[in-house]
């Protein structure tokens, strides 16, 4: 092929047009730190970027939950303790006043200390996280839930349980409601409840109620009637005996699953009452053991009427305890969950970010030695050129 | 002896003559469109000397040719037409590469910060700030989209100005071209029998430059005048006659422009113009440019419409259900300036999962619709009648037609482009994000069975009674009724259905078991619907609820580098090629001064050598004149 003097000159500078834009480009790759910054110089890696970027800022955003999650949770892990530790105090404080050897200005005394538990657990139950939410009022968190009437108290707030985005298919429960963790407790044993009738005369007290086994008992009502001071008969709820038996105080009455003891002398005509327990508000059972002490501090009742009450009120205290530390120990699950999860998601961005860095990050030593070809390849160019323009028959005449 | 001094004379004169046209050829080395050019000689008629001898006569300059080759021009001129097209096609694909870069113009990171901001507020839903935060987060976003949308327009009409001044060139070129042609006819005509190289370098140069703007045909009359076609054949230059191209508005939208000839009647040529940098445009704005646009709108038509929904099921602080967040412009739907009917089209979307990046043309014949997708052709299937009760409806469109279209009458429905550009916060008060789910449900304290309800989902946010308190009782442990009415068959985990909500209940009620859905009045506490929200970016919304949101945005950028990239190949290739057949041209026609400066010694050489001759015959002329006169010593 003949080469013509613009055909040289128009070949070399190509040439160098192409040495120069490659050179540039390594020059932004070194100065970006990045291997492209455009799609088109590495389109798949470019959309696995957006992809990763996507997934990392959702995994720090669900870190982030995490952290608000947790706040929210320990308030409400500190509120149950302190719920769990008033509770126990008045029940302490029950039966301190059930020993029998309590006079009536003591009972007044323990009356006053009891309603003061039941401030504090009103306040417990209204209790606010640092924005001034109300933690225990649902999703109607602007307005205090509870407040005390002459019976229990009345629940304002929703059964709405606020959950957080903590993964990308995990939530977590972050509230717990007012009506879950303080109404909706049964009372008596959890199974029944045992009541004496109000006319009884005889000194019959309820002990221990239990059922003999899980599912045993199908939930109906029942009355254990003393036909003598030795004998009762129980009846089911049309009336009907279903058992008779012989009295022996201390020893335990069994039928249809429901196992209860009584003790002391029941007299003739005494019953007692057995029913399926209901939800009964937390507040409704301490109402119930300071309207008790009330009253006998100011009409002394008979022994056993007031035991027999107070009993009724500790076994709901009971319920009451262990219903509040079932929900805290749910929320200790919680806050494990997302601690588990918290740490997955450390590792997983991580993960995402050294996938990133992978296709992203420039290769400094392979960047550096194309750079230095690069500038070799231009500057052997540019000395061949300077060559070949001396190579000119021109020149020789 | 005279005879010698004719020949020492023609042979001076044609050295002259080629010490000249090198001469010339060395000047115009660097002359574009110059072809070298060689000087013809041949040896004179030899003359009979009487004694039966024929003797030559010397030489003769039989003309000056210039090097050139048809074939080699030819396929110059077709690679300049695919540079052009490629060079126009790559700088607009490289434009939008660089702004939509790794992160799709900062809408990656706009729109994470968007749906962090949702998962915030569902992290503290009556926190004012977060609210705020939201809204500040929904206007960045929109910023983002309109800026984005905004330079993709900028790019829009900076390829009009580049067809308009296309134009313009191609009109000048064919205008000279044909005063050319007539030039090159007369200087042919003139019976010198020699070609007008000049002139004929000239005209070829003019064909090459127009090559890059347009892809070229050319034929040559036996009367040396050219005539050139561009596109499909469509004359440009007919020997001395020139066909005007012109700029029209594009019959479906008038900020596009399209080429008209004064040869079509007024109708647009532009589909048949594929190469130059006309064509390279042209094939920018249908292959780079409004896609990029309509899938950036495809994507802000998916996040406003996926917020707007959110919003609409879910109550704001004020316990209303939400208004939307984001405005944004409806599917435009142009008439053709064609048209013969009075028709007009309103549509609107009705299924975002279907909806494309594509745009639509709608066709009305014989009675009958047709929707087409201008970018695969496709037929789309269509439904409906066009009635605002029963609408055209198709590819997630709805189209209501109002007026009497004609036979033959055509709309473009574009139902993405304008969504970027449009794409605003119509919420200005952070109350008024529907943080909260529409409805809650409860179950009575007093239920004795093991019943459950779960979290009502709204189906129908339109429903007028949504938000009324409705009460399931359970009559028997497998039948409720609502209400206090109707006894309805309960199975666990079946789904109930009403007022425009469902929910589902599991476990084993009681009888008597009673279960509340109601508003969530006061439910500031609640953040179901932001959760929600917030979730939107990875939920399947577009193609049939298979792409997500954040999904569709990487794809997007995918989508756009690998055409680029792809452009930039076929750009490298391009001009590989450009280059040889420049080469090729370049080694017939081209100028080779190493070449030349061996001629031109050769030329000297050989005017001295017949100057010498003729010194000789002047010598033996004058011995002889001496030698007759007797002074010859």
């Amino acid at each position: 092929m003949r080469i013509t003097t613009g055909a040289e000159q128009s070949q070399f500078l190509a040439a160098i047009d192409q040495l120069e834009a490659s050179i540039s480009q390594t020059q932004q790759q070194l100065s970006s730190g990045q291997a492209f910054t455009t799609a088109a110089q590495n389109p798949v890696a470019a959309g696995l970027v957006s992809n990763y970027d996507q997934v990392l800022a959702q995994s720090q955003q669900y870190t982030a939950n995490g952290d608000s999650a947790q706040s929210s949770l320990n308030t409400e892990d500190s509120a149950l303790t302190q719920v769990q530790s008033a509770l126990q105090s008045l029940r302490d404080l029950a039966v301190q006043a059930n020993a029998g050897s309590v006079n009536q200005q003591n009972l007044g005394a323990l009356a006053t200390e009891a309603g003061q538990i039941q401030q504090t657990l009103l306040s417990l139950a209204n209790t606010q996280d640092g924005s001034g939410n109300y933690i225990f009022a649902g999703f109607d968190t602007q307005t205090a839930p509870f407040a005390l009437t002459a019976t229990g108290s009345t629940y304002g707030g929703d059964q709405g349980q606020r959950q957080v985005q903590i993964g990308a298919a995990q939530t977590v429960i972050v509230g717990d409601n007012g009506d879950l963790v303080f109404n909706q407790i049964k009372n008596g044993n959890g199974s029944f409840t045992v009541t004496p009738a109000a006319a009884n005369t005889g000194s019959g007290l309820v002990g221990a109620t239990s059922i003999t086994s899980p599912g045993a008992y199908a939930g109906g009502s029942y009355s254990i009637e003393f036909t003598s001071p030795t004998a009762y008969q129980v009846l089911n709820a049309g009336n009907t005996v279903i058992a008779t038996g012989t009295y022996t105080s201390g020893q335990a009455i069994s039928f249809d699953g429901v196992q209860v003891t009584l003790s002391g002398t029941p007299a003739t005509g005494d019953s007692f009452a057995i029913a399926p327990s209901t939800n009964q508000s937390l507040f409704a059972s301490v109402q119930g053991l300071v309207t008790t002490l009330q009253q006998a501090a100011s009409a002394a009742p008979s022994q056993v009427s007031l035991s027999n009450s107070i009993s009724a009120a500790i076994d709901n205290i009971d319920q009451a305890l262990t219903h509040v530390q079932t929900v805290q120990a749910s929320v200790g699950a919680r806050l494990n969950t997302i601690t588990t999860q918290q740490s997955v998601a450390t590792s997983q961005q991580t993960q995402l970010q050294q996938n990133i860095s992978g296709l992203q990050s420039l290769d400094y030593a392979s960047a550096i030695t194309s750079l230095d070809q690069q500038n070799t390849t231009l500057s052997a160019a540019l000395q061949a050129y300077s060559l070949t323009q001396g190579l000119s028959l021109f020149k020789y005449l | 002896m005279a005879n010698a001094f004719g020949i020492d004379v023609s042979a001076l004169q044609a050295f002259q003559q080629a010490i000249a046209v090198t001469s010339n050829n060395v000047a115009n080395a660097s002359t574009p469109g110059y072809d070298e050019e060689t000087i013809e000689l041949s040896a004179a008629a030899p003359q009979n000397d009487g004694a039966g001898l024929n003797v030559g006569a010397g030489v003769v300059v039989d003309g000056i040719t210039r090097a050139y080759s048809q074939t080699a021009a030819n396929q110059l001129s077709s690679s300049q037409s695919g540079l052009g097209s490629i060079n126009a096609l790559q700088s607009y694909a490289s434009q939008i590469d660089n702004l939509f870069g790794t992160n799709a113009g900062g809408l990656t990171t706009a729109l994470q910060n968007y749906y962090s901001a949702w998962s915030t507020v569902a992290d503290d839903p009556s926190s004012s700030a977060s609210r705020e935060a939201l809204l500040g987060a929904a206007q960045a976003l929109a910023s983002n989209l309109n800026t984005t949308g905004g330079q993709i327009g900028q790019l829009a009409s900076s390829i009009n100005t580049g067809i308009g001044s296309d134009v313009q060139q191609i009109n000048s070129i064919a205008t000279s071209i044909a005063s050319l042609n007539q030039q090159i006819v007369a200087a042919s005509a003139a019976g010198t029998g020699q070609d007008p190289n000049e002139l004929l370098d000239q005209r070829d140069q003019l064909v090459s430059n127009l090559s890059s703007l347009v892809g070229v045909t050319t034929s040559t009359n036996s009367d040396g005048s050219l005539n050139v076609f561009i596109g499909t054949g469509q004359p440009l230059v007919l020997e001395n006659s020139t066909t005007t191209l012109s700029t029209i508005a594009n019959p479906f939208n008038a900020s596009q422009l399209e080429v008209s000839s004064s040869t079509s009647n007024g109708h647009s040529i532009s589909n048949l113009l594929t190469s130059g940098d006309l064509g390279g445009l042209l094939a920018a704005r249908t292959q780079v440019v409004n896609p990029a646009l309509n899938q950036l709108g495809q994507v802000a038509t998916a996040v406003a419409v996926t917020a707007n929904t959110q919003q609409g099921e879910g109550l704001d602080l004020d316990g209303k259900l939400g208004s939307p967040l984001f405005s944004i412009a409806p599917p435009l739907a142009t008439a053709s300036s064609a048209n013969q009917g009075n028709a007009t089209l309103t549509v609107s979307l009705a299924n975002v999962g279907a909806l494309s990046a594509d745009d639509y043309q709608l066709s009305y014949a014989g009675g009958a619709y047709t929707l087409t997708d201008t970018t695969t052709g496709a037929t789309v299937a269509l439904t409906g009648a066009g009635s605002a009760a029963n609408p055209l409806t198709g590819a997630g469109l709805s189209i209501v037609v109002s007026g009497a279209p004609a036979a033959g009458d055509q709309f473009l429905i574009q139902p993405t482009a304008q969504a970027a550009g449009s794409f605003g916060v119509a919420l200005t008060d952070p109350n008024g994000i529907a943080a909260a789910g529409a409805l809650t449900t409860s179950a009575a304290d007093t239920n004795t069975g093991s019943g459950a309800i779960g979290a009502a989902s709204v189906v129908d946010a339109a429903n007028p009674n949504l938000l009324a308190t409705t009460t399931i009782e359970f009559t028997s442990p497998t039948t409720y009724s609502v209400n206090g009415a109707g006894s309805f068959a309960y199975t666990s985990g079946g789904t109930i259905s009403q007022n425009g909500w469902q929910v589902s209940i599991t476990g084993t009620p009681a009888v008597g078991d009673a279960f509340t859905v109601a508003g969530n009045a006061n439910g500031t506490g609640d953040n179901t619907n932001a959760l929600a929200a917030a979730n939107e970016e990875s939920q399947g919304v577009l193609g049939n609820g298979a792409t997500s949101i954040g999904n569709a945005v990487s794809g997007l950028v995918t989508a756009i580098g690998s055409q680029t990239q792809q452009i930039n190949t076929a750009q490298s290739a391009q001009t590989a090629l450009n280059t040889q057949a420049q080469s090729a041209v370049q080694s017939v026609s081209g100028v080779d001064l190493d070449t030349e400066a061996a001629n031109l010694v050769q030329w000297q050489q050989a005017y001295q050598a017949s100057a010498q001759a003729f010194t000789i015959a002047n010598s033996l002329f004058t011995f002889m004149i001496d030698s007759i006169n007797g002074t010859y010593t």
